[in-house]
């Protein structure tokens, strides 16, 4: 393991392997902060470019891409409440928030500094138990992947804010909306009142981009203009994070990682929902809830440790097996073959040496990444400063043209609107909107899931209790929500 | 000064002509080919392949599009209602081209395209579970007969790829098995190794390396002949199923693009198609190039619609 981890060094410690990593951050970091570019998008454009590369530079140049875009979809969450990608929805509350408050400079290095040590913790995870996780997440059959859709539905209950009839009505609306396009077994149209363009469902991340940064530039402008002491407040040459606060936060930071790794292993689920996850549980376990969705730290620090811990793990299935849990993983499986390294069993024998040092990759990416960060954090404050008067029209357009770009396709852009007004009635009316983002996450997964279940069972629902991994998880389920509805009567009777 | 009248002359000429020649010049701007499915899968691969070797062969550089959704009806009707001028093609195969359109309400039909150049074209393997209870095609179709409904497989999605293997493969048994939709090759592997289902049908270029690691058990080749990978696993027919089913990968232009152009196109691929340097890249994603011209292709496409016309017909009367 170690002597072939320092064979990986040595593969990829040359000029032009570590120069290929450095322009593929910078790459990844630029398209991850501008919303409606996606990691997977930059993968895909870029990986041609890889294909007549030798395997040491070009490999590492798409995984620096990957990991810096994953990273950067943060920066817009955070600066202008437009998550870069939909892993950082759940930033985009807190974050934004902070930098309203004119904080953006502590909320962004929160995000940078969770980032990169949950990127680290979860790298040497991949390297020691690549291969043993590879084999206990194929365990996880379509019944186990039920239980932790409804595991990730019950963090609603985290984010629901006063109102669990408000947080149900918007949980409803968003699995709803999720099951517009194509019934993913039959392949019948649903609720797509004939539009072609409907049938591939409603795009997600301009939906995204409507209720979080079109909603924030409405309620903006309905709002009354602030007084001018307010505007005054949020000044340049904010407070940086101080290291206790850092510190406060590593168990936080921890788990979450911990959860983004485990979360990212399973194949299909992936940084999206494990933000969510770890931003929910870390919540329920944090000493100042109330400050959550308000502009708590911590929030910022267990949603990007959350999603960027997923990272390294969503390559373990991938290279183990050769079956890509996501998009993004799919499209660097291409270049992995085209490289003449056909991910699957027989990658790690045939090549250990070039496997080991795309590891030593990561790490070192990883170091590279903290500088960048700090660089591209400065330039992104200069954001913060500008008036809001004039930085909200750019928002919008920037939005719009993010929600173009997803898919090229200008239906696209009046769902964000849509979602945009959307999330203005929302939340004029109190309705959190957190639950909608998770429900429409969880639902495409979790119906495919149930119906393949249901499908391999010969006697129904038993299924679920009958596979052991899937019975305990049953259990958890129950006891979870047990445990949440006896804190909900006890409240009451307080 | 007779120089000047000269270059001053052939100045005037080429200023004249500009225009007319550019119009006669196909193509003269970047030529999109449209990929109808999620990046990662055979498609996608070989289209990014394409597009960056083409350049040189058909004069314009090409520009890889990924539109997926509605397992590739999205991207399909895209191309069928694009400006029939050749700049906007589809990476067809015969599940989205001839197969779905013409068993399937859907807003294209098979005839709203014309073949350009067929690229390539390969069997599927069937496999099953290392842990399955059979070994080989009769040892299955067995198990079937003896626990009807009992055989569980991984799927792709209606009329897809994998799920047309199996119901030729019921059908032509006469056999009871039950498949579950995973949406892709990639799911179905994982849930077939995962010990979760029981058998599954793809291309060599997705189960060759578990075949050889051992990981899945190969039962029979969709083809008339075996694979030169796999010299001992048996065709089907050699099996006892006379099951074929080959999957092509192609060009194709929406119904209505020039004939001229269409040629145009069709010759540049075949140029490419014995490029070294393309046919090296295609040989890394485990694939090959069997190539054919707009005409070739557009008579095997002609005979496949009817195949699979016929064999629908015949499973649905089941």
């Amino acid at each position: 393991m170690i002597e072939n981890l320092i064979i990986g060094f040595g593969v990829i410690l040359n000029p032009a392997s570590l120069l290929a990593a450095l322009a593929g951050l910078v790459a990844g970091i630029v398209v991850g902060a501008i919303p409606g570019l996606t990691a997977t998008m930059a993968v895909a454009i870029l990986s041609p470019f890889t294909f007549f590369m030798r395997p040491e530079v070009g490999i590492p140049f798409l995984l620096a891409v990957f990991k810096a875009a994953i990273y950067a979809g943060s920066i817009p969450a955070i600066t202008i409440a437009t998550p870069g990608t939909a892993a950082a929805a759940a930033t985009a509350i807190d974050g934004n928030a902070l930098a309203r408050a004119g904080q953006a400079r502590r909320a962004l290095e929160m995000s940078l500094y969770a980032s990169v040590a949950a990127d680290l913790m979860a790298t040497i995870g991949l390297i020691l138990l690549a291969t043993w996780l590879a084999s206990v997440a194929l365990a996880f059959g379509p019944p186990e992947m039920v239980m932790l859709y409804l595991i990730a539905l019950l963090t609603i209950g985290s984010v629901a804010g006063r109102s669990p009839a408000k947080a149900a009505l918007s949980a409803g609306v968003g699995l709803l909306i999720a099951s517009i396009g194509l019934d993913p077994m039959s392949g019948q149209t649903r609720f797509t009142f004939g539009s072609y363009e409907l049938s591939g469902g409603i795009a997600f991340i301009p939906l995204l981009i409507g209720l979080f940064a079109l909603a924030e530039v409405f309620t903006e402008a309905a709002a009354r203009p602030p007084e001018p002491a307010a505007v005054n407040a949020i000044r340049p040459g904010e407070a940086a994070l101080k290291l206790a606060e850092f510190l406060r936060v590593t168990p936080t930071i921890g788990r979450s990682t911990l959860i983004g790794f485990g979360v990212g292993v399973l194949p299909g689920i992936g940084a999206e929902i494990a933000c969510w996850l770890s931003y929910g549980l870390a919540k329920r376990l944090s000493k100042e809830p109330e400050l959550y969705g308000r502009g708590s730290l911590e929030g910022v620090a267990a949603a990007e440790s959350g999603n960027n811990g997923a990272c390294p793990g969503d390559l373990i299935p991938m290279m183990v097996f050769g079956i890509p849990g996501d998009t993004v993983t799919a499209v660097l499986l291409g270049a992995f073959m085209a490289q003449g390294l056909t991910p699957g069993p027989l990658l790690f024998q045939k090549h250990a040496a070039l496997v080991y040092g795309f590891f030593a990759v990561l790490i070192v990416a990883n170091v590279m990444l903290l500088a960048l960060g700090l660089g591209a954090i400065r330039i992104a404050r200069l954001i913060t400063r500008i008036p809001r008067s004039a930085l909200s029209p750019l928002v919008v357009a920037v939005a719009l043209v993010g929600a173009y770009a997803v898919n090229s396709a200008l239906l696209d852009v009046w769902i964000a609107i849509a979602g945009g007004v959307a999330g203005y009635v929302m939340r004029r009316l109190g309705i959190p909107i957190p639950p909608m983002v998770i429900a429409m996450l969880v639902a495409p997964g979790l119906e495919n899931a149930l119906r393949q279940s249901l499908l391999l069972s010969t006697d129904g629902l038993a299924i679920f209790v009958t596979r052991p991994v899937s019975g305990v998880m049953v259990a958890i389920v129950a006891a979870a929500l047990a445990a949440m509805t006896w804190a909900a009567f006890r409240r009451r009777a307080a | 000064m007779l120089k000047r009248t000269i270059l001053c002359g052939a100045l005037g000429a080429a200023l004249l002509a500009g225009p007319a020649l550019a119009q006669a010049t196909f193509p003269d701007r970047p030529v999109r080919l449209v990929t109808p499915y999620p990046p990662g899968g055979a498609t996608s691969l070989h289209a990014a392949i394409i597009t960056t070797v083409a350049e040189p062969f058909i004069g314009q550089p090409m520009i890889s599009i990924l539109r997926a959704g509605g397992g590739g009806v999205v991207g399909a009707t895209e191309v069928a209602r694009a400006q029939a001028d050749g700049y906007t093609l589809l990476l067809g195969d015969p599940t989205i081209n001839s197969l779905r359109p013409q068993v399937e309400n859907l807003p294209f039909k098979a005839e709203d395209f014309i073949p350009v150049a067929r690229i390539n074209f390969a069997p599927v393997v069937f496999v099953a579970a290392a842990n399955a209870p059979f070994t080989d095609l009769a040892g299955m179709i067995a198990h079937a007969r003896a626990n009807p409904d009992r055989i569980v497989y991984s799927s792709d999605n209606v009329n897809g790829l994998t799920f047309t293997a199996f119901e030729m493969l019921k059908a032509g048994a006469n056999i009871r098995m039950r498949g579950v939709d995973f949406g892709g090759g990639g799911p179905a592997m994982n849930a077939l190794l995962g010990g979760n289902t029981m058998a599954y049908a793809g291309l060599p270029a997705v189960v060759g390396e578990h075949i050889e690691a051992g990981k899945v058990k190969p039962i029979c080749v969709t083809d008339v002949a075996r694979l030169a990978r796999f010299p001992n696993v048996p065709t089907c027919a050699e099996a006892g199923q006379p099951v074929q089913w080959l999957f092509w990968l192609g060009i194709m232009a929406p119904k209505g693009t020039p004939q001229d152009r269409i040629e145009k196109l069709s010759e540049g691929f075949a140029k490419m198609a014995q490029d070294p340097g393309f046919l090296t890249l295609i040989g890394r994603i485990n694939s090959g190039i069997q190539f054919l011209d707009h005409k070739a292709f557009a008579e095997a496409f002609e005979k496949e619609k009817a195949e699979l016309r016929t064999l629908y017909a015949n499973l649905r009367n089941r």
